[in-house]
Protein backbone atom coordinates (compact mmCIF):
# COMPACT_ATOMS: atom_id res chain seq x y z
CA UNK A 1 0.00 0.00 0.00
CA UNK A 2 1.58 3.48 -1.08
CA UNK A 3 2.91 5.72 1.76
CA UNK A 4 0.07 7.83 2.95
CA UNK A 5 -0.02 10.88 4.55
CA UNK A 6 -3.33 12.84 6.13
CA UNK A 7 -4.24 16.60 6.78
CA UNK A 8 -7.21 17.92 7.96
CA UNK A 9 -7.46 21.94 8.31
CA UNK A 10 -10.23 24.13 8.78
CA UNK A 11 -11.90 25.21 5.51
CA UNK A 12 -10.40 28.79 4.87
CA UNK A 13 -8.12 30.44 2.63
CA UNK A 14 -5.41 31.11 5.22
CA UNK A 15 -5.10 27.85 5.78
CA UNK A 16 -4.18 26.72 2.47
CA UNK A 17 -0.25 27.17 2.55
CA UNK A 18 -0.54 23.98 4.46
CA UNK A 19 -1.55 22.01 1.66
CA UNK A 20 0.32 23.64 -0.65
CA UNK A 21 3.47 23.27 1.62
CA UNK A 22 2.64 19.42 2.58
CA UNK A 23 2.24 18.43 -1.51
CA UNK A 24 5.48 20.19 -2.30
CA UNK A 25 7.53 18.31 0.30
CA UNK A 26 6.19 15.45 -1.01
CA UNK A 27 6.45 15.80 -4.23
CA UNK A 28 10.04 16.57 -3.81
CA UNK A 29 10.69 13.46 -2.14
CA UNK A 30 9.49 11.87 -5.43
CA UNK A 31 11.65 13.57 -7.04
CA UNK A 32 9.27 16.26 -9.02
CA UNK A 33 10.85 19.16 -10.88
CA UNK A 34 10.31 22.50 -9.46
CA UNK A 35 8.35 22.93 -12.43
CA UNK A 36 6.00 20.14 -11.68
CA UNK A 37 5.83 21.26 -7.91
CA UNK A 38 4.66 24.73 -9.04
CA UNK A 39 1.70 22.61 -11.65
CA UNK A 40 1.06 20.84 -8.23
CA UNK A 41 1.05 23.85 -6.08
CA UNK A 42 -1.48 25.44 -8.55
CA UNK A 43 -3.77 22.47 -8.96
CA UNK A 44 -4.17 22.50 -5.45
CA UNK A 45 -4.89 26.05 -5.05
CA UNK A 46 -7.52 25.58 -7.73
CA UNK A 47 -9.82 23.12 -6.70
CA UNK A 48 -9.33 23.45 -2.72
CA UNK A 49 -10.93 27.14 -3.86
CA UNK A 50 -13.46 25.29 -5.55
CA UNK A 51 -14.37 23.34 -2.43
CA UNK A 52 -14.38 25.98 0.19
CA UNK A 53 -15.02 29.04 -2.38
CA UNK A 54 -12.82 32.58 -2.49
CA UNK A 55 -14.31 33.16 1.01
CA UNK A 56 -13.70 29.90 2.95
CA UNK A 57 -17.00 28.73 4.51
CA UNK A 58 -17.53 26.93 8.43
CA UNK A 59 -16.58 23.53 8.24
CA UNK A 60 -12.82 21.55 7.69
CA UNK A 61 -11.28 19.91 4.83
CA UNK A 62 -9.75 16.46 5.08
CA UNK A 63 -6.75 15.76 2.35
CA UNK A 64 -5.25 12.89 1.86
CA UNK A 65 -1.60 12.35 -0.07
CA UNK A 66 -0.62 9.17 -1.74
CA UNK A 67 2.82 9.10 -2.81
CA UNK A 68 2.73 6.91 -5.89
CA UNK A 69 5.28 5.04 -7.91
CA UNK A 70 4.75 7.58 -10.09
CA UNK A 71 3.50 10.51 -8.73
CA UNK A 72 1.28 12.08 -6.37
CA UNK A 73 -2.53 11.65 -5.63
CA UNK A 74 -4.50 14.19 -3.49
CA UNK A 75 -8.12 14.00 -2.52
CA UNK A 76 -10.28 16.23 -0.28
CA UNK A 77 -13.26 15.82 1.29
CA UNK A 78 -14.99 19.07 2.37
CA UNK A 79 -16.79 18.40 5.78
CA UNK A 80 -18.98 21.86 5.78
CA UNK A 81 -21.62 23.39 8.40
CA UNK A 82 -23.35 25.95 6.71
CA UNK A 83 -25.28 23.53 4.31
CA UNK A 84 -24.44 25.45 1.24
CA UNK A 85 -23.97 24.45 -2.22
CA UNK A 86 -20.17 23.51 -3.42
CA UNK A 87 -19.34 25.92 -6.22
CA UNK A 88 -16.96 23.78 -8.25
CA UNK A 89 -14.80 24.79 -10.84
CA UNK A 90 -15.31 27.57 -13.12
CA UNK A 91 -14.57 27.12 -16.66
CA UNK A 92 -11.35 29.03 -16.02
CA UNK A 93 -10.63 26.62 -13.31
CA UNK A 94 -11.03 23.59 -15.40
CA UNK A 95 -8.42 24.96 -18.51
CA UNK A 96 -5.75 25.69 -16.07
CA UNK A 97 -6.35 22.10 -14.15
CA UNK A 98 -6.19 20.31 -17.48
CA UNK A 99 -2.63 22.37 -18.14
CA UNK A 100 -1.23 21.31 -14.84
CA UNK A 101 -2.99 17.97 -13.53
CA UNK A 102 -3.01 14.68 -14.87
CA UNK A 103 -6.19 13.47 -14.17
CA UNK A 104 -8.42 15.94 -11.77
CA UNK A 105 -12.01 15.77 -10.61
CA UNK A 106 -14.10 17.68 -8.32
CA UNK A 107 -17.92 16.48 -7.67
CA UNK A 108 -20.12 18.78 -5.54
CA UNK A 109 -22.57 16.76 -3.85
CA UNK A 110 -24.20 17.96 -1.03
CA UNK A 111 -22.68 17.17 2.40
CA UNK A 112 -19.89 15.73 1.23
CA UNK A 113 -17.96 17.68 -2.13
CA UNK A 114 -14.77 15.66 -2.81
CA UNK A 115 -12.08 16.30 -5.52
CA UNK A 116 -8.81 14.05 -6.78
CA UNK A 117 -5.79 15.19 -8.22
CA UNK A 118 -3.36 12.93 -9.98
CA UNK A 119 0.20 14.73 -10.92
CA UNK A 120 2.65 12.92 -12.25
CA UNK A 121 6.24 12.83 -12.54
CA UNK A 122 8.64 12.76 -15.40
CA UNK A 123 11.60 10.86 -15.40
CA UNK A 124 15.13 12.81 -14.49
CA UNK B 1 21.64 61.52 -6.87
CA UNK B 2 22.70 65.45 -8.25
CA UNK B 3 23.30 66.82 -11.40
CA UNK B 4 25.70 69.48 -12.43
CA UNK B 5 24.67 72.98 -12.87
CA UNK B 6 24.85 72.77 -16.74
CA UNK B 7 22.89 69.33 -16.87
CA UNK B 8 20.23 70.53 -14.59
CA UNK B 9 19.65 73.59 -16.66
CA UNK B 10 19.07 71.11 -19.59
CA UNK B 11 16.86 69.08 -17.85
CA UNK B 12 15.05 72.26 -17.00
CA UNK B 13 14.96 73.20 -20.23
CA UNK B 14 13.83 69.41 -21.44
CA UNK B 15 10.84 69.71 -18.89
CA UNK B 16 9.65 73.17 -20.25
CA UNK B 17 9.69 71.19 -23.62
CA UNK B 18 8.02 68.13 -23.24
CA UNK B 19 4.91 70.28 -20.68
CA UNK B 20 4.73 72.22 -23.98
CA UNK B 21 5.08 69.33 -26.77
CA UNK B 22 4.47 66.21 -24.32
CA UNK B 23 6.88 64.44 -26.72
CA UNK B 24 7.80 60.72 -26.24
CA UNK B 25 11.08 60.93 -26.65
CA UNK B 26 11.53 63.67 -24.33
CA UNK B 27 9.61 62.04 -21.72
CA UNK B 28 11.97 58.74 -22.15
CA UNK B 29 14.71 61.12 -22.03
CA UNK B 30 13.36 62.64 -18.53
CA UNK B 31 12.65 59.84 -17.00
CA UNK B 32 16.30 57.60 -17.95
CA UNK B 33 17.87 60.76 -16.48
CA UNK B 34 15.93 60.41 -13.16
CA UNK B 35 15.86 56.90 -12.55
CA UNK B 36 18.94 57.00 -10.55
CA UNK B 37 16.44 59.03 -8.07
CA UNK B 38 13.77 56.32 -8.05
CA UNK B 39 16.15 53.21 -7.61
CA UNK B 40 17.84 55.30 -4.95
CA UNK B 41 14.58 56.00 -2.97
CA UNK B 42 12.88 52.33 -3.80
CA UNK B 43 16.44 51.32 -1.90
CA UNK B 44 15.18 53.50 1.32
CA UNK B 45 11.79 50.63 1.38
CA UNK B 46 14.50 47.89 1.22
CA UNK B 47 14.08 45.09 3.93
CA UNK B 48 10.43 45.56 4.41
CA UNK B 49 8.89 42.55 3.02
CA UNK B 50 9.02 43.09 -0.64
CA UNK B 51 11.83 42.36 -3.28
CA UNK B 52 13.89 45.30 -4.52
CA UNK B 53 13.00 44.86 -8.01
CA UNK B 54 9.46 45.42 -7.40
CA UNK B 55 10.05 47.92 -5.20
CA UNK B 56 12.30 49.80 -8.11
CA UNK B 57 9.50 48.96 -10.47
CA UNK B 58 6.87 50.88 -8.21
CA UNK B 59 9.20 53.42 -7.93
CA UNK B 60 9.63 53.91 -11.68
CA UNK B 61 5.98 54.09 -11.80
CA UNK B 62 6.12 57.08 -9.50
CA UNK B 63 8.52 58.70 -11.18
CA UNK B 64 7.01 58.51 -14.81
CA UNK B 65 3.64 59.71 -12.75
CA UNK B 66 5.97 62.66 -11.64
CA UNK B 67 7.14 63.52 -15.32
CA UNK B 68 3.71 63.59 -16.56
CA UNK B 69 2.44 65.54 -13.96
CA UNK B 70 5.46 68.00 -13.52
CA UNK B 71 4.55 71.64 -13.90
CA UNK B 72 8.11 73.30 -14.42
CA UNK B 73 6.59 76.68 -14.27
CA UNK B 74 5.73 76.92 -10.67
CA UNK B 75 9.22 76.68 -9.60
CA UNK B 76 9.88 73.67 -7.47
CA UNK B 77 13.21 71.62 -8.18
CA UNK B 78 12.06 68.20 -9.83
CA UNK B 79 13.71 66.29 -7.73
CA UNK B 80 11.72 67.54 -5.03
CA UNK B 81 8.38 66.83 -6.76
CA UNK B 82 9.38 63.61 -7.60
CA UNK B 83 10.70 62.20 -3.88
CA UNK B 84 7.16 63.40 -2.74
CA UNK B 85 5.71 61.41 -5.54
CA UNK B 86 7.81 58.56 -5.85
CA UNK B 87 7.89 57.90 -2.04
CA UNK B 88 3.75 58.03 -2.15
CA UNK B 89 3.82 55.31 -4.42
CA UNK B 90 5.72 53.48 -2.63
CA UNK B 91 3.74 54.04 1.01
CA UNK B 92 0.82 52.97 -0.94
CA UNK B 93 2.13 49.67 -2.50
CA UNK B 94 3.40 48.60 1.31
CA UNK B 95 -0.40 49.76 2.33
CA UNK B 96 -2.07 47.56 -0.72
CA UNK B 97 0.40 44.82 -1.79
CA UNK B 98 2.05 44.03 1.23
CA UNK B 99 3.78 40.75 1.54
CA UNK B 100 0.04 38.69 3.27
CA UNK B 101 2.77 37.05 5.68
CA UNK B 102 6.06 38.32 6.89
CA UNK B 103 8.82 36.39 5.07
CA UNK B 104 12.08 36.75 6.85
CA UNK B 105 14.50 38.65 5.00
CA UNK B 106 16.78 36.01 4.58
CA UNK B 107 14.05 33.83 2.89
CA UNK B 108 13.29 36.97 0.45
CA UNK B 109 17.04 36.81 -0.54
CA UNK B 110 17.19 33.22 -1.40
CA UNK B 111 14.07 33.37 -3.30
CA UNK B 112 16.00 35.93 -5.48
CA UNK B 113 18.82 33.88 -5.66
CA UNK B 114 17.11 30.92 -6.57
CA UNK B 115 15.57 32.67 -9.60
CA UNK B 116 19.22 33.10 -10.85
CA UNK B 117 20.16 29.18 -10.08
CA UNK B 118 16.65 27.66 -11.72
CA UNK B 119 18.05 29.20 -15.05
CA UNK B 120 21.53 28.11 -14.43
CA UNK B 121 20.37 24.65 -13.48
CA UNK B 122 17.76 25.06 -16.19
CA UNK B 123 20.41 25.27 -19.27
CA UNK B 124 22.64 23.31 -17.66
CA UNK B 125 20.71 19.99 -17.10
CA UNK B 126 18.61 20.51 -20.14
CA UNK B 127 15.49 20.76 -18.18
CA UNK B 128 13.37 21.65 -15.16
CA UNK B 129 15.73 20.61 -11.76
CA UNK B 130 14.59 19.36 -8.91
CA UNK B 131 14.39 20.33 -5.61
CA UNK B 132 17.46 18.56 -4.32
CA UNK B 133 19.54 19.82 -7.20
CA UNK B 134 18.76 23.19 -6.48
CA UNK B 135 19.28 22.84 -2.43
CA UNK B 136 22.58 21.47 -2.80
CA UNK B 137 23.81 24.25 -5.82
CA UNK B 138 22.84 26.51 -3.81
CA UNK B 139 24.33 25.11 -0.69
CA UNK B 140 21.03 24.93 1.52
CA UNK B 141 18.68 22.23 2.78
CA UNK B 142 15.41 21.25 0.73
CA UNK B 143 13.29 22.35 3.29
CA UNK B 144 14.48 25.94 2.56
CA UNK B 145 14.19 25.66 -0.97
CA UNK B 146 10.31 24.88 -0.57
CA UNK B 147 10.42 27.64 1.91
CA UNK B 148 11.45 29.99 -0.35
CA UNK B 149 9.35 28.77 -3.40
CA UNK B 150 6.15 29.34 -1.30
CA UNK B 151 7.96 32.68 0.20
CA UNK B 152 7.52 33.76 -3.35
CA UNK B 153 4.01 33.59 -3.15
CA UNK B 154 3.62 35.53 -0.38
CA UNK B 155 2.06 38.08 -1.71
CA UNK B 156 -1.33 40.07 -0.41
CA UNK B 157 -3.42 39.85 -3.38
CA UNK B 158 -6.49 42.44 -2.77
CA UNK B 159 -5.53 45.51 -4.43
CA UNK B 160 -2.85 43.79 -7.85
CA UNK B 161 -5.15 45.93 -9.72
CA UNK B 162 -2.97 48.39 -11.20
CA UNK B 163 -2.15 47.70 -14.67
CA UNK B 164 1.09 50.19 -14.59
CA UNK B 165 4.27 49.38 -15.68
CA UNK B 166 5.70 45.50 -16.49
CA UNK B 167 5.74 42.90 -13.56
CA UNK B 168 8.86 41.48 -14.30
CA UNK B 169 11.41 43.88 -12.34
CA UNK B 170 12.88 44.89 -15.90
CA UNK B 171 14.37 47.80 -16.49
CA UNK B 172 12.34 50.92 -16.86
CA UNK B 173 14.04 51.03 -20.19
CA UNK B 174 12.47 48.14 -21.79
CA UNK B 175 9.00 49.59 -20.54
CA UNK B 176 9.23 52.84 -21.37
CA UNK B 177 6.61 54.05 -24.71
CA UNK B 178 6.31 50.44 -24.92
CA UNK B 179 2.66 49.51 -26.50
CA UNK B 180 1.68 46.69 -24.20
CA UNK B 181 -1.53 45.94 -26.35
CA UNK B 182 1.24 44.39 -28.60
CA UNK B 183 2.02 41.54 -26.22
CA UNK B 184 -0.77 39.92 -26.96
CA UNK B 185 -2.37 39.59 -30.28
CA UNK B 186 -5.39 40.42 -31.63
CA UNK B 187 -6.16 36.55 -31.90
CA UNK B 188 -5.07 35.65 -28.76
CA UNK B 189 -7.14 38.36 -26.98
CA UNK B 190 -10.60 36.96 -28.67
CA UNK B 191 -9.96 34.08 -26.70
CA UNK B 192 -9.70 35.45 -23.49
CA UNK B 193 -12.66 35.63 -20.93
CA UNK B 194 -13.46 39.46 -19.65
CA UNK B 195 -11.73 38.55 -16.64
CA UNK B 196 -8.21 37.81 -18.02
CA UNK B 197 -8.29 41.29 -19.36
CA UNK B 198 -8.43 42.84 -16.05
CA UNK B 199 -5.00 41.56 -15.30
CA UNK B 200 -2.04 43.66 -17.02
CA UNK B 201 -1.12 42.59 -20.23
CA UNK B 202 2.03 41.14 -19.15
CA UNK B 203 0.02 38.92 -17.02
CA UNK B 204 -2.51 38.09 -19.77
CA UNK B 205 0.06 37.04 -21.82
CA UNK B 206 1.95 34.99 -19.06
CA UNK B 207 -1.64 33.12 -18.55
CA UNK B 208 -2.34 32.74 -22.56
CA UNK B 209 0.93 30.71 -23.25
CA UNK B 210 0.68 28.32 -19.94
CA UNK B 211 -2.60 27.44 -19.66
CA UNK B 212 -4.05 28.32 -23.57
CA UNK B 213 -0.66 27.51 -25.48
CA UNK B 214 0.45 24.68 -22.97
CA UNK B 215 4.43 26.25 -22.73
CA UNK B 216 5.75 25.62 -19.83
CA UNK B 217 7.30 27.87 -17.69
CA UNK B 218 10.57 27.55 -18.62
CA UNK B 219 9.26 28.28 -22.20
CA UNK B 220 7.46 30.75 -21.13
CA UNK B 221 10.85 32.83 -19.15
CA UNK B 222 12.55 31.81 -22.67
CA UNK B 223 10.56 33.88 -24.72
CA UNK B 224 10.10 36.88 -22.12
CA UNK B 225 13.39 37.20 -20.80
CA UNK B 226 12.52 36.28 -17.43
CA UNK B 227 13.45 34.03 -14.86
CA UNK B 228 11.21 30.78 -14.69
CA UNK B 229 10.64 31.64 -11.07
CA UNK B 230 9.51 35.05 -11.98
CA UNK B 231 7.36 33.29 -14.65
CA UNK B 232 5.51 30.92 -11.46
CA UNK B 233 5.19 34.22 -8.90
CA UNK B 234 3.51 36.21 -11.97
CA UNK B 235 0.82 33.41 -12.24
CA UNK B 236 0.76 32.78 -8.62
CA UNK B 237 -0.33 36.48 -8.79
CA UNK B 238 -2.46 36.36 -11.61
CA UNK B 239 -4.72 33.76 -10.62
CA UNK B 240 -4.80 35.28 -7.52
CA UNK B 241 -6.35 38.26 -8.49
CA UNK B 242 -8.33 36.07 -11.18
CA UNK B 243 -9.95 34.38 -7.89
CA UNK B 244 -10.23 37.60 -6.05
CA UNK B 245 -12.08 39.89 -8.83
CA UNK B 246 -14.54 35.96 -9.80
CA UNK B 247 -14.97 35.66 -6.20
Amino acid sequence: MPDQVQLAMPADPEFLRLARVTAMGLASRLSFTIEEIDDLRIAIDELVFGLIGTKGRPGTVAMTYELLDDGLEVKGVGNFEDGEPTVGLTELSELILDAVADEHELTTTAGSPTFRLLKRRTEV
Amino acid sequence: MAFDAERRQELRELFVTFAAARDEKVRATLIEAHIGLAEYLARRFNNRGEPLDDLIQVASTGLIKAVDRFEPERGLEFSTYATHTIVGELKRHFRDKGWAVRVPRRMQELHLRLSTLVNTLNQDLGRSPTIPEIAQAAGVSEEEVLEAMEAGQAYRFTSLDAPVGGEDGGSLGSTIGEDDDSMIDVEHRVALSPLLEKLPPRQQNIIHLRFFEGLTQSEIATRLGISQMHVSRLLARSLAQLRQDAG
